[in-house]
């Protein structure tokens, strides 16, 4: 067996992190090489294929911008961690702690009194200029008194082996979720690893972060929400993720409301105040009214009720400002103006080319020189190119570049162009260096400054550091904090010795209700007209004669409601499916990853049936498939969804769909004129054809199939037990008890249970069952009245 | 000159309008002793749920009214009285564009009336290769010479008209056209002027719609009005041009508020709920008193 250090060679000039400049492994990471070395490349191909496993059953993605448009894209995980020894971690986290708190101060004088601008340490014009710099908060202190509570910081290794910090992230810092599923995916592979090294763990951190969140908010009487641009944000996985992890509601802009100088969240039980917003969108989204007018995802009057101090925003809003790269520069000089420090950990070297002997030094640098826009507030390695190394220009394009800096110089800023340190990747059964950085993450607590000890290693994927960005195919690996003794084991769960409160499940958003009430209508409405499709196609199978008078009352059935039969997967069906994801995919915080694989599954083997599948029997095996998938599905949602006010929301809206369409397709099919046959099939298109032939000794007449499919109250495909299930669920509805007096949407529902009661088969004709699908359709209307606006 | 003022803002919606939230900024401005307000109101129709009245970051009245009922008009009405004594335009001591930018260098500072916050390129006023050269044409002689000629060259190059732009056009729009109303010819003048490293902003305002006897009566009088106001330097100060008219802002400008363009005092923003159309008019009167 050749060693998995055979071929691995540090790049001169570049530090390793694994091995030192003559190829000697570090002594943190040998018996790291030697288990890997012992599992053997098979067993560590399947290890590896266990971690990839976990990632795509967690549905773990990110969303990728380019030329085909918006694609969801597996987690890229790097399997070798990147390790790093806890007393230089210790050094790393003093170094951050510093930079956060001068970063607060920073931001708290620039919104504040501008004593930085007025003795000559920053110049104003990066100010002003920025349009991060949010005047309407010009002025202001923040609630609580912090503009910074969550931030994060890329951090690279440089040649002479320092830590240097390449870029901070105080507007909305992402990926401390992926940081969480890398630990999880990683440990899966690599459990005994993870048990013999005495790895940091990372949960104590998201503990004490929520424990902070909830504190400030119970203190100001109100709730914590992560507020998210939605599902189309390239990070949306990530912001369900946290909420579902730390058990925050996940909200979007339209979800929030002010209210009499409070921000409310509409809920099923009406406003309910939210006092701590953690916002993963950029502020300037935040407010329509005072930020960016055409904003379609902020909260009209979010910034008066920031200056008023009645909600505390996780980041402030104007922290976006902090990133503005040409800032580092001055960093140094307002660190010794405010703090009378030197900072523990350098910047990246940077130069402003606003100031004169600055703007010489990157014009007589400029081959080792970046290049970039002053105010950026990207990384240079990741900002699509509006950052150029001079090197990479031909003579004349670098001509006219050192032309525009000497002719605007204040619009550019010059970066030292990094040489990142090498971590090892796995490649086709050996280890190979590749350049990596290190995001970092800090959060506020009442005790100060908590460093996650860990976080995630961006590791490019050849030699090229620019590489390293997710969205140009980069990886991502996790970060093992290694230390010599045995660490605390820390989970999110409070420890035996402290109490607990049982805290009733948050208010449900409206919009979550509402999204979660079409999920159950459209899976219903997929498997009823699943049910009527597969009856078509065992008939067709039979008689090959399309012209057979009861394929053709079906066909006059469904293609009113578009569905077109000569397609084996008619459209409509397709349409059902993508709409019950969409509205899935919009509350998939409330979901567990196996209700939302099944989803995705049913949805993925529709489409393939719609390319493969032929009609008559093989169509009929088809929805035989798609049936037993939605069982499934069902199923699951069934036995493992806490039944709470969204699980009700389901219910109703499944119940609704379901009486709405067994009426309809009755009142067709129990017509005195219906053609022979319509009443077996009625039967098996309710799932009854069994109970029928149990409960009546006779044929299927009219009177039997009605009473058995209408007015059965134990038979679960009827109508009346749909509206004896709408009753009990509606009642349990958030404002539906204790008052006394009944809602409109009870009152509704009882008249209808009422009426249906009383009812004989013979009463209920064909109008009388149109009559009724359209009073069960009316429900709706009330409930979203009532609930949803 | 005192006026009385009086502004008439009217929306019908398409459809019923369920709830809604509005920054409206119409107030005129207390400017010390260029311009004094004697007494000002303003009120809506429907009467709005909430109510707050506060000052923005460049120091303009800003009422904030939010709706919980469902209607289908809304009705801003205000009315001032005002008197206006701009001081009379002396000796021209603004600086040479040359030495303008060494002179904002030394302004430390980040306050409303900072050249700051001026010179970078906003929305509306956006930077075009186009319009920088259509102002440099414009020599290179002191600033305030610069800005005033510029100001004549857009009233004589460019056709007044109501019904080429709409409140969203960007200055590189209407350059391209030129055409469109007192907003459209305020954001390509600052935007030139930026285009020249001369910090530029925007005025938004009325004027007096009956002009003394014996004079034509300005264009823009009968809805509200915009002009710029331009930086030249640590002496000469703030002066405001009107370029829809070609002259500087006289007695007959009455200020409501100061920006980097029309986005920051848009006299009414808001998001309304609703799925149809609205359609607006405004009337504006300004009768001067004594």
């Amino acid at each position: 067996m050749h060693s998995l250090l055979e071929h691995y060679r540090p790049i001169d000039g570049v530090v390793d992190e694994m091995v030192d400049a003559t190829g000697n492994p570090r002594p943190l990471w040998k018996p790291f090489i030697a288990s890997l070395q012992a599992l053997g490349p098979e067993k560590l191909a399947q290890r590896f294929a266990r971690a990839d496993q976990y990632l795509r059953d967690a549905g773990v993605y990110y969303r990728v911008y380019d030329k085909a448009g918006a694609n969801e894209r597996a987690w890229p995980l790097a399997h070798v961690p990147l390790l790093i020894d806890d007393n230089e971690w210790s050094e790393i986290s003093a170094g951050l702690i510093q930079r956060a708190d001068l970063f607060e101060r920073i931001a708290a004088d620039i919104y504040g009194p501008n004593r930085l601008v007025e003795c000559g340490v920053l110049p104003p014009g990066l100010i002003a200029g920025s349009p991060e710099y949010l005047r309407p908060l010009a002025g202001t202190t923040p609630a609580g008194g912090y503009f910074l509570h969550f931030c994060a910081f890329e951090l690279g290794r440089g040649p002479d082996g320092r830590w240097w910090v390449l870029g901070d992230r105080m507007q909305a810092p992402s990926g401390a979720g992926f940081a969480l599923e890398n630990r999880v995916a990683t440990t899966r592979a690599l459990s005994e690893l993870y048990g013999e090294l005495h790895v940091h763990r990372l949960a104590g951190f998201f503990r004490r972060f929520r424990d902070a969140l909830n504190s400030s908010a119970a203190a100001s009487r109100g709730r914590v929400a992560i507020l998210t641009p939605g599902p189309l944000n390239e990070t949306y996985y990530e912001h369900a993720y946290i909420a579902r992890y730390l058990g925050i509601m996940l909200l979007e802009g339209e979800d929030l409301v002010v209210s009499k100088g409070r921000l409310m969240v509409r809920t099923v039980a009406g406003l309910v105040p939210i006092s701590v917003l953690w916002r993963r969108l950029d502020a300037a989204f935040a407010d329509p009214l005072e930020l960016r007018t055409d904003s379609q995802i902020g909260t009209p009057g979010l910034v008066e009720v920031v200056r008023q101090g009645a909600v505390t925003t996780v980041n402030g809003l104007g922290s976006g400002l902090l990133e503005t790269r040409a800032l580092l520069a001055f960093l140094p000089r307002i660190s010794q103006e405010l703090c009378k420090e030197d900072l523990l950990l350098p910047s990246i070297a940077t130069w402003w080319c606003g100031q004169e002997a600055e703007r010489k030094h990157v014009l007589a640098n400029l081959e080792r020189t970046i290049v970039g826009p002053a105010l950026s507030t990207r990384l240079a390695f990741e900002d699509d190119g509006a950052s150029v190394l001079g090197a990479s220009l031909s003579a004349e394009a670098r001509a006219d570049l050192a032309a525009r800096i000497e002719a605007e110089g204040s619009a550019f800023v010059g970066q030292e162009a990094v040489t990142l340190s090498t971590t090892p990747v796995y490649v086709d059964g050996r280890l190979e260096p590749r350049p990596a950085s290190l995001r970092v993450y800090l959060a506020r607590t009442p005790a100060g400054w908590t460093v996650m000890p860990g976080g995630f290693a961006r590791v490019g994927f050849s030699l090229d550091p620019t590489a390293l960005a997710m969205q140009r195919g980069g990886q991502a690996a996790d970060v093992w904090v290694v230390s010599d003794k045995p660490v605390e084991r820390e989970t999110l769960f409070p420890r035996d010795s402290e109490g607990f409160d049982r805290t009733v499940p948050g208010s449900l958003p409206s919009r979550a209700a509402e999204n979660l009430m079409w999920l159950g209508r459209y899976i219903e409405r997929a498997e009823d007209t699943a049910r009527i499709l597969r009856a078509y196609h065992v008939r067709l199978a039979e008689t090959s004669d399309p012209a057979m008078p009861l394929l053709a009352e079906l066909r006059a059935y469904l293609d009113p409601i578009g569905i077109d039969v000569t397609d084996p997967v008619p459209h409509g069906l397709l349409d059902m499916m993508d709409s019950a994801v969409y509205s899935a995919g919009q509350v998939r915080d409330r979901f567990s990853p196996d209700g939302w694989l099944a989803l995705k599954d049913l949805s993925k083997t529709l489409h393939l049936f719609e390319k493969t599948v032929s009609r008559g029997d093989d169509a009929t095996r088809a929805m035989t498939v798609i049936l037993r998938k939605l069982a499934g599905f069902s199923g699951l949602l069934h036995e493992n969804m806490y039944r709470f006010t969204g699980w009700r929301f389901l219910e109703i809206g499944r119940r609704l769909e379901r009486g709405i369409q067994t009426a309809r397709v009755l009142a067709r099919l129990t017509r005195p004129d219906a053609p022979e046959g319509a009443l077996d099939m009625m039967l098996e298109i309710g799932d009854s054809v069994m109970t029928h032939r149990r409960q009546y000794p006779v044929q299927a007449g009219r009177s039997t199939v009605v009473d058995l499919l209408v007015l059965d109250p134990l038979n679960p495909r009827s109508i009346f037990f749909q509206i004896e299930r709408l009753k009990a669920e509606i009642g349990l509805l958030p404002g539906e008890n204790g008052s006394g007096h009944l809602s409109p949407v009870a009152k509704d529902i009882l008249k209808l249970n009422t009426a249906l009661a009383v009812k004989e088969p013979s009463d209920m004709t064909a109008a009388a069952l149109s009559t009724l699908a359209d009073e069960i359709g009316g429900l709706y209307g009330s409930l979203a009245k009532a609930y949803f606006s | 000159m005192l006026y009385d003022i009086r502004l008439n803002l009217h929306y019908d919606y398409e459809a019923a309008v369920g709830g809604g939230r509005h920054l409206v900024r119409v107030l005129p401005a207390n400017l010390g002793g260029g311009q004094r307000v004697v007494a000002a109101s303003l009120s809506f129709s429907p009467a709005p749920g909430e109510r707050a009245d506060f000052q923005d970051f460049f120091g303009s009245n800003v009422t904030a009214i939010a709706f919980r009922e469902v209607h289908r008009t809304l009705d801003v009405r205000m009315s001032a009285r005002v008197s206006v004594t701009r001081p009379e335009t002396g000796l021209d001591v603004s600086l040479g564009i040359a030495g303008l930018a060494r002179e904002i260098a030394t302004v430390r500072s980040l306050e409303p009336d900072s050249p700051h916050h001026f010179l970078a390129p906003t929305d509306f006023a956006d930077l075009d290769p186009a319009i920088t050269a259509y102002a440099r044409e414009s020599g290179d002689g002191s600033v305030a010479a610069t800005a005033a000629d510029i100001c004549n060259r857009i009233r004589r190059d460019f056709t007044y008209d109501g019904t080429a732009t709409d409140v969203q056009t960007r200055a590189s729009d209407a350059f391209a056209l030129k055409r469109g109303v007192c907003q459209d010819f305020s954001h390509v003048m600052i935007s030139g002027l930026r285009g020249l490293g001369i910090p530029a902003g925007y005025v938004s305002g009325f004027l007096r719609t009956i002009p003394p006897a014996g004079q034509e009566r300005l264009e823009g009088a009968d809805a509200m009005h915009a002009w710029v106001r331009v930086w030249c330097g640590r002496e000469a100060g703030w002066q405001e041009f009107d370029p829809t008219n070609g002259m500087r802002a006289s007695n007959d400008h009455i200020t409501v508020g100061y920006g980097r363009d029309y986005g920051d005092v848009a006299p009414i923003v808001g998001v309304l709920k609703t799925t149809g159309g609205q359609a607006g008019a405004q009337a504006v009167d300004v009768i001067p008193v004594a």
